[in-house]
């Protein structure tokens, strides 16, 4: 069997090409392909060469339109013992090629040609072809004899137009010589035969018979000849005739080859052109020849010699003709059946030409699996045959059937589909490439696709192609490890090792083995080293690109949800970079990873490489770092590994496809959960911008970075220090706050910073920081309850609750014009580490009320300083006393109020508190300028509490004016005066604000060691304690009572105050003020005690004398007014004497119940005013000052 | 006598294929079935050809393959549903009637719906059902029974 054969072979001339000499094969390979352009040559343009010797038999030539056609058989062939039966089998021409600077010697070659030439006796035409002749070459060329023709050094255009004149002169050689060949028989007759016919049966074969037969089979040669010679219209006559002739003898096998003849004859006439009837006719003859060529089996010699072979080659040869899609069926019929004589071939040779051929004509009908399939037959039979050179063409037949198989080297893959499809998978990263998805299907026909791949591996290593070897061994343990035992995967593992040893070190190989690595993390900045992006032109250029919005959800981002196939990052040109992977070996074997880097195709990213070892069926993420070097794109499609002594490249994408079909269930195991590694989130490569380098800023806290531990309310200064660690000044940086408690950062000396700038690489600054610490959170449900006063409280602890700096800082922006691309700038986070610790906690506030009595004088005491200049000569204002006290200027007493303040102090440290009043002084001097009072410190010893009195008197209290409190008692009825445009709310506000505004100026401040300090924050406890008592203490009775000294000698009176002396009438007079809006009826009574407390005007023992009303004195009071009522005391015994006014309000009304704070409507309102002391002198004593506080 | 069946999804990836020989020949029957799907491929990539035949889901013979225990030859025939799915079967009988290999692919079809339909059971994943493996087999046993009667 002969390979390539279609119809039309029958009608090639076959020239055998040889080499004479030594020829570069690179050069021979050169000078065939130039004779391979001359396979066919027109008669008409041969006409020049040909000389008709005699009559040419051939009478229907067509010289305008026919050819002859060439088939070149390089390096010859052995004389076929069916030549006589099929003439295109024989070697009709022989062309020796000869290339003259390698050999020189121009007789040996003509020598050697000859020798050659001695092989092929059915050559009609021998012509040696020497190229590139040097000149003495050409000299002594000329006598060599016709056959031997140089072809002058010219350039290639003339050598083809030499070889083409050659060519054609070869081709009328060839004409004339098959004329005289076919004269000859026509006349001579030849004996014809073939390995069919025994002797045996020749011999006892009838003479008659005997000679019909050989005359139909000369006729079938001379067909053959003429189809040769360009003339179907001859060759067909003459295969007729064959044809008669040999039907008659029962000559079958002749009967099929001139009908295989007539068939080619027919096809050559019609030039190639095809219809469907020319289809049919040539489909109906050749079943023809196929059932004839059936038909010459014969029985006896099938041992030795079959026409099988014919019978195969026929319906090969039909195959070719009808392979076409529409005629799919037929053709695969016909192969079927070729492929099911295969068996009963005797050769091997045979056999493989048969299955490559059925391959061949599977593929171009785009049978592609049957195809393979019959590929992967013809592998074993060269695999057979135990040489290497079959080993090598078993391997190579064997990669063409990986495509369908779907396993083929990613080698194979044109490197542009692989580089598109590289760069597509960072532009579309979620989504999965049809390919990919396609492969991960057909990965399934694992049964089949090992073994393809095993005997590739096979092969390989039989072939002594140990890279092959190893990319086999590679995806045969890459794909299919969980169907493979532990100890093939042992064996694929010493494989690759073995093949790597034959390998140069440094050989990549397109396919990855182990392990399997997949892109587990891109991490971020640290937040130290976070890149912003620049805002150009705007003063805070960092605030468009922040990238919390004020949303965690933003509806823009629905429609992606693979989100972070849009995540930018940016690298920075020098700084170093991470990247975390995973990596896994399910295999059963120790895997050693001699280096893993990650593979940048942009050329901008030096990587630094790593070595692993993977235990059995393990996973293991590492980091692997690099440097990007060139500002631009960095694509990180994978890494670089090096392994089992081969370099590959391991794509995350692929990995990334394999896990997407592991989870759907579609490929075998995911190898990463076979090692127990825990599912991950598709992580997909965000895109990789690298940009010029920029500042960097490093902080630290001066003093260590430990957290700062304060008390709750402790103010400390802290000392932050930034250094620019990067390459590039820092030009621009801007400070700002952020996370909780925010508040608790009082200053930053944020113009120290700004004067530093630019901060050159290296420099350091340093800038204060002050902070005070937050309060702990709320201790009691007061005041919680106070919330809504006051915004600041209900802070409760909480993780993370210390706020941090954010420092927003930039390089130079740099002038190339355009202001798109500005380099980002960088924010780094301080957090403050800050620790508050419970410092004093406040237990309880309370406003204290305290009355001196006053000594009845001859006026009343003065009242508050509002009303000082309205009396003329009234009490001096004692200074010195004015700082503590405060004189009701109708209740006639020293009030004294008091904050008091309980603290304790949980801690084990002590506590020093100073509080400070900062002053405002009087409405009627200047009001602004304050003034800070101070009190003498108090000491609380660590588990200990103590009370803190702040007094209350230097705030000028809008309260105390009555009528303010009236209407605010009796808001609900109209009211007169200057009050009246007031409503009950501004009233209550107003209030409030007093409250607040007195507050505000107390500041308890403590100290605790020699440098924490702070300030308690108990602003809502006072204002609960002044809320909850401050009606009690501050308003006014409906009632109030005045006693004074009547005196009609003033002289006198100026300079002796409020003395009474002993036996004496003193005239006196109690003044009784209703503070209501309503007149009050009321009976009045006055009581006299001593210092015993006993009554004095009373008893049988009686010391004081009086005359006038004391008792049951009935007065009426109009409103707002004041009613004076005269009596006389006579005082029997000097001391100390206390006297106290006391009514019983007829008639009261509910305002008066409710202050009186009784339900009963009967019950009497009984009013009572404060004691005032008097104290009766001797006469002959001095008056004595008695001082109010002891 | 049937010797193997095969279910094969669109993406002609193999979803159950099953032999019923004794013999240790999985591999020469996987590339049978494996084979076969060249020329379903064919019809389903040219629909039009099949344009009287356009709801028909048996693809009759596919491919009379080669010797099979050198006394047999495989036939296999071929059935596609309108999700893409095959089914293919392949006999050693050469003179199997139409009817009966139509009847055996309704079987066939009617126990692959029932399979995929269970919730658990995750479309392009093989199928690993015993109860469809049993009922396969039980319809491979009673191909060619009716025709015998």
């Amino acid at each position: 069997m002969e390979p390539d054969v279609s119809i039309e072979t029958s009608s090639m001339i076959r020239i055998a090409v040889l080499p004479i000499g030594s020829v570069p094969p690179s050069l021979l390979r050169d000078y065939h392909s130039m004779l391979l352009r001359h396979h066919t040559i027109p008669l008409s343009a041969i006409s020049s060469f040909y000389t008709e010797h005699q009559k040419s038999p051939f009478a229907h030539q067509p010289w305008e339109s026919g050819s002859l056609r060439f088939k070149f058989v390089l390096g010859g062939a052995p004389p076929s013992p069916w030549e006589d039966f099929q003439s295109n089998r024989k070697i009709l021409a022989v062309i020796g090629i000869c290339h003259c600077p390698s050999s020189p010697d121009l007789d040996s070659v003509i020598e050697q040609f000859n020798v050659a030439c001695k092989g092929y006796n059915s050559a009609l035409v021998k012509r040696c072809f020497a190229f590139s002749p040097s000149d003495s070459h050409l000299e002594e060329g000329g006598k060599k004899g016709e056959n031997f023709i140089l072809f002058p050094p010219a350039d290639r255009q003339t050598q083809e137009f030499h070889l083409q004149t050659m060519m054609q002169d070869i081709a009328a050689s060839l004409l004339m010589e098959f004329e005289k060949w076919v004269l000859q028989a026509e006349s001579a007759g030849t004996i014809l035969k073939t390995p069919l016919d025994s002797q045996a049966s020749l011999s006892s074969e009838e003479v008659i018979k005997a000679k019909k037969r050989r005359l139909a089979r000369a006729q079938k040669t001379i067909g053959d000849y003429c189809l040769l010679a360009g003339s179907p219209v001859d060759a067909n006559a003459h295969y007729s005739t064959a044809l008669e002739l040999a039907r008659l003898t029962a000559d079958y096998f002749w009967y099929a080859g001139a009908l295989e003849g007539s068939v080619c004859a027919l096809l050559v006439d019609r030039m190639g052109q095809k219809d469907a009837v020319l289809e049919e006719e040539v489909k109906y003859r050749y079943n023809s020849v196929i059932l004839h060529y059936r038909k010459s089996f014969i029985q006896d010699n099938a041992q030795r010699v079959s026409p099988l072979s014919f019978e195969l080659e026929a319906t090969l040869k039909l195959a070719r003709f009808l392979c076409r899609r529409e005629l799919a069926k037929d053709v695969v019929e016909l192969l079927t059946s070729a492929a099911d004589g295969a068996k009963s071939l005797i050769d091997a040779s045979d056999r493989l030409i048969l299955y490559v051929e059925i391959a061949r004509l599977f593929g171009t009908l785009g049978y592609q699996r049957k195809a393979a399939f019959f590929s992967r037959q013809v592998a074993q039979l060269y695999l057979q045959q135990e040489n290497r050179s079959a080993a090598i063409c078993a391997m190579q037949v064997l990669a063409m059937t990986t495509k369908a198989y779907r396993v083929q080297s990613r080698a194979s893959i044109t490197k542009h589909s692989l580089s598109n499809e590289i760069g597509l998978g960072h532009s579309d990263g979620g989504k999965m490439h049809h390919q990919s998805v396609v492969s991960v299907f057909e990965s399934q026909w694992s049964t089949l696709q090992m073994v393809v791949l095993r005997e590739i591996l096979l092969s390989a290593v039989r072939a002594g192609d140990p890279l092959a070897a190893w990319s086999a061994a590679a995806r045969l343990l890459r794909s299919y490890y969980p169907l493979i035992t532990p100890a093939g995967q042992n064996g694929l593992a010493s494989a690759l090792t073995n093949s790597s040893e034959r390998l140069p070190s440094g050989t990549r190989c397109a396919d990855p083995a182990l392990p399997f690595v997949r892109l587990y993390s891109f991490p971020l900045h640290p937040s130290q080293m976070d890149i912003v992006k620049r805002t150009p032109g705007r003063e805070d250029w960092w605030a468009g690109s922040a990238p919390s919005g004020p949303f965690i959800y933003t509806p823009f981002s629905k429609g992606e949800p693979n989100d972070t196939s849009k995540q930018e990052l940016i690298w920075v040109v020098g700084e170093p970079v991470q990247v975390l992977v995973e990596l896994a070996n399910p295999c059963g074997f120790n895997l050693r990873v001699d280096s893993i880097y990650l593979s940048a195709h942009s050329g901008n990213f030096d990587a630094f490489p790593i070595s692993v070892d993977l235990p059995p069926n393990s996973s293991k993420v590492i980091t692997l770092s690099g440097i990007p070097t060139v500002a631009g794109l960095v694509t990180i499609p994978g890494c670089t590994v090096h392994c089992f002594g081969v370099i590959t490249e391991h794509l995350f994408r692929d990995v990334d496809n394999l896990l997407l079909g592991a989870a759907q269930g579609l490929v075998l195991s995911d190898p990463f959960r076979c090692c127990g590694s825990a599912k991950l989130k598709n992580v997909s490569v965000p895109n990789i911008s690298v940009v010029p380098p920029l500042p960097v800023l490093v902080s630290h806290v001066v003093g260590g970075d430990g957290a700062i531990i304060l008390y709750e309310g402790e103010i400390r200064d802290v000392w932050l220090s930034l250094a620019n660690a990067g390459t590039v000044p820092v030009e621009q940086a801007h400070i700002s706050l952020s996370g909780k408690n925010q508040d608790s950062v009082i200053s930053i000396a944020y113009e120290t910073l700004k004067s530093a700038l630019p901060l050159k690489p290296g420099a350091e600054v340093t800038i204060p920081v002050t902070l005070k610490a937050w309060r702990l959170g709320s201790v009691d449900p007061e005041t919680a309850a106070g919330k809504n006063a006051s915004g600041s409280t209900g802070r409760h602890l909480r993780d993370g609750s210390s706020p941090s700096l954010l420092i927003h800082y930039a390089g130079p922006v740099t002038n190339s014009g355009d202001q798109s691309d500005v380099p980002p700038g960088r924010r780094l986070v301080v957090p403050l580490q800050v620790c508050v610790l419970q410092g004093l906690s406040f237990v309880k506030g309370r406003l204290l009320s305290m009355e001196i009595p006053a000594h009845v004088g001859q006026n009343l005491p003065a009242p508050a300083p509002v009303k000082t200049n309205s009396h003329k000569g009234s009490i001096d204002y004692e200074n010195k006393m004015d700082k503590l006290m405060k004189i009701d200027p109708f209740r006639g007493s020293w009030g004294l109020r008091f904050l008091e303040l309980e603290l304790s102090n949980p801690t084990d440290v002590v506590f020093e508190i100073s509080v400070s009043v900062k002053l405002e002084t009087s409405s009627t001097e200047d009001s602004q300028d304050a003034a800070e009072y101070g009190y003498p410190k108090t000491r609380i010893d660590r588990d200990y509490s103590a009370r803190v009195l702040i007094p209350l008197e230097h705030f000028k209290l809008p309260i105390l004016d009555g009528s303010f409190f009236i209407k605010d008692l009796q808001s609900d009825r109209s009211t007169t005066g200057r009050n009246s445009s007031f409503s009950e709310k501004n009233t209550k506000a107003e209030l409030n604000a007093s409250i607040k505004n007195l507050i505000s100026r107390i500041k308890v401040r403590w100290q605790s060691g020699r440098n924490s300090s702070g300030e308690l924050n108990i602003k809502d406890a006072i204002q609960a304690a002044l809320q909850t008592s401050v009606m009690d203490v501050l308003l006014p009775d409906p009632l109030t009572f005045g006693f004074r000294l009547v005196r009609n000698y003033s002289e006198q009176a100026t300079k002796v105050k409020s003395t009474v002396l002993a036996h004496e009438m003193t005239p006196m007079e109690v003044l009784v003020r209703n503070n209501t809006k309503e007149m009050i009826k009321m009976s009045l009574s006055i009581t006299c005690r001593d210092v015993a407390g006993e009554n004095c005007t009373e008893g049988t023992k009686a010391t004081v004398l009086w005359s006038g009303a004391l008792n049951e004195i009935t007065m009426e009071v109009p409103p707002l007014q004041e009613s004076k009522h005269c009596f006389s005391l006579y005082f029997l015994i000097p001391g100390e004497y206390t006297l106290v006014a006391a009514a019983v309000i007829d008639d009261a009304n509910n305002i008066l119940r409710a202050r009186a704070k009784t339900d009963s409507p009967d019950e009497p309102i009984f009013c009572r005013g404060p004691p005032f002391h008097t104290e009766s002198l001797r006469n002959f004593t001095r008056q004595v000052k008695i001082p109010f506080l002891s | 006598m049937i010797v193997c069946v095969a279910v094969v999804g669109h993406q002609n990836n193999p979803l159950y294929i099953q032999s019923f020989t004794e013999a240790d020949d999985a591999l020469k029957l996987h590339h049978i079935v494996h084979c076969s799907l060249d020329v379903v491929d064919e019809r389903v990539n040219n629909p039009k050809k099949s344009g009287p035949t356009l709801n028909e889901t048996f693809l009759g013979l596919l491919y009379p393959t080669e010797n099979y225990k050198v006394q047999y030859v495989f036939f296999s025939y071929g059935y596609l549903t309108n999700t893409k799915v095959k089914f293919i079967l392949v006999t050693t009988d050469l003179d199997v009637r139409d009817a009966d290999v139509r009847n055996f692919f309704r079987r066939f079809h009617a126990a692959y719906v029932d399979a995929v339909s269970n919730p658990f059971h995750v479309p392009g994943k093989k199928i690993t059902s015993r109860t469809f493996a049993e009922r396969v087999s039980t319809i491979v046993k009673s191909f060619g029974l009716s025709s015998a009667t």
